[in-house]
């Protein structure tokens, strides 16, 4: 960590995709312990943000600090980082060909250099967190939707993290699965997980999350406590957003 | 009835050796098939964009160009040219990279099949892009391959028999049956055991693919 207390330092990052500016000058910093919720209209970056952050982007302009170190763009140093940062996918992602327990623990064995029965009984425990123990020998294609996205946080978890990533993380489950995820990213929020989270899952980021930074066309456009953001948003655009996504 | 086994009786020997033949044309140029068309679906997916083109031109020279004109540039075309070629290395040479071309598409579809959202996770979980490759790409890559490879193999062995049709590269099943049906005039008893004999081969390699299948299958 950094002598002020933030754990990620993003500074006047700005990323093109060919001609098109997607990320235009972002600034944020997060500390050790915080829950930041990342909204905003589809297209708007928050993806390529969160992928800037692990290295699964490049970024042109600016500097993203973890832990103290600049992000590095490629080399063994960026593979080093990236186990330390967990990512959960909207489209969950995980390994088809092997079976629940197997996902879990195949980054811990691969990457950390645990042993099978080690990591096997870390992967136990985190099934159990997640609420699946029974489930550990399926294979992903097995399970619903919401059983499949907390198999990925067990994935995650697994590595044993000082951050995690959500990229929109139950935008492609059914309605009545939604609740289960979101339980156990609360349930990670008050055990003092630091977390990014992509989401339009607005009752969460008022009662889980600690600020929201609201996004528009790859500049953080409003940044603040979640009541503050829901209540008073200064700028149109995400008054706008609120007013769009509360109604539905 | 009793006339086709009197055919098959009399000249076991000579099916028997052509069925040899042909079982080892197969599989010589099945070894070629695989081995080349592994390598070339590699660079069909390679990171670098000239080595997929490298792949890709492979991939539409061979698949282009009808078999028949491969054989006979190989035998006719490079002895030609002072190219000592025997009819054996000709034979097997253009039936397997001809194969291989095919082979190379598949591999190409298999590793595109697994898609990139496993590969980025595999990424975040801090694999470097070998580990993706060997622990997440190549083993899914390898079970959807298997159906469509069987598909690929029973054309080969359809197509070998071309093999000793033209240019008489090889002594292979059908040739030998040529050969038992000039001599006896017996032409449906001899090209129905000719028939059997490619039956056996596809059949096997039918089973062989359905069991390699059950063993392997990616639950989706
Ligand atoms: N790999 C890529 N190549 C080209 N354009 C991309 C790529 N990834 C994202 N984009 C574009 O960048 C913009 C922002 O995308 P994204 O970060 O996914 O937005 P969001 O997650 O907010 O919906 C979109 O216009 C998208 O089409
Ligand atoms: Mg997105």
């Amino acid at each position: 960590m950094t002598s002020n207390g933030h754990l990620i330092e993003i500074e006047n990052v700005s990323k093109s995709f060919g001609s098109h500016l997607v990320l235009d000058g972002i600034d944020l910093a997060i500390s050790t312990g915080e829950a930041v919720v990342i909204a905003g209209p589809s297209g708007s970056g928050k993806s390529t943000l969160l992928r800037c952050i692990n290295g699964l982007e490049t970024i042109d302009e600016g500097d993203i600090r973890f832990d103290g170190h600049s992000v590095p763009g490629a080399g063994k140093d960026v593979f080093r980082l990236r186990a330390e940062i967990g990512m959960v996918f909207q489209s969950f992602n995980l390994f088809a060909h092997k079976s629940v327990l197997q996902n879990i623990t195949l980054g811990p064995i691969k990457v950390k250099g645990l042993s099978e029965s080690d990591a096997n009984g870390l992967a136990r425990d985190l099934l159990e967190r997640v609420g699946i123990p029974e489930k550990a020998d399926d294979f992903p294609a097995d399970l619903s939707g919401g059983q499949q996205q907390r198999v990925a946080i067990a994935r995650a978890l697994a590595m044993e993290p000082k951050l995690i990533l959500f990229d929109e993380p139950t935008s492609a489950l059914d309605p009545e699965m939604i609740r289960e995820v979101l339980d156990v990213m609360r349930d990670l929020a008050h055990d003092g997980m630091t977390m990014i989270v992509v989401t339009h899952e607005m009752g969460f980021a008022r009662e889980v999350c600690d600020r929201i930074a609201f996004v528009d066309e790859g500049r953080i456009v409003e940044e603040g406590e979640p009541k503050a953001f829901f209540e008073g948003a200064k700028s149109q655009r995400a008054k706008d957003f609120v007013d769009k996504i509360l109604r539905h | 009835m009793s006339e086709l086994w009197e055919v098959l009786v009399r000249h076991f020997p000579e099916f028997r050796s052509g069925f040899l033949v042909t079982l080892q044309l197969v599989a010589v140029s099945f070894a070629i098939a695989i081995g080349v068309g592994l390598f070339v679906g590699a660079l069909r997916v390679a990171p670098v964009r000239w080595i997929r083109w490298l792949g890709g031109l492979y991939v539409e020279f061979f698949r282009n160009v009808p078999l028949l004109v491969l054989l006979s540039i190989a035998y006719l075309g490079l002895r030609r040219a002072g190219i000592p070629i025997g009819p054996w290395v000709a034979a097997t040479a253009s039936l397997g990279l001809y194969t291989a071309a095919y082979v190379a598409e598949t591999v190409r579809s298999g590793v595109f099949a697994v898609g990139k959202g496993q590969i980025d996770a595999g990424l975040a979980l801090g694999f470097t892009y070998g580990r993706v490759l060997s622990q997440i790409v190549i083993p899914q890559a390898v079970r959807s391959v298997i159906p469509p490879l069987g598909s690929l193999i029973i054309a080969m062995i359809k197509n070998s028999a071309i093999i000793g049709a033209v240019f008489a590269l090889a002594d292979d099943l059908l040739k030998e049956a040529r050969l038992i049906g000039s001599a006896t005039f017996q032409y449906n008893e001899v090209f129905f055991w000719a028939a059997i004999g490619y039956l056996l081969l596809t059949v096997s390699v039918t089973f062989a693919i359905r069991a390699i299948e059950r063993r392997l299958v990616v639950r989706r």
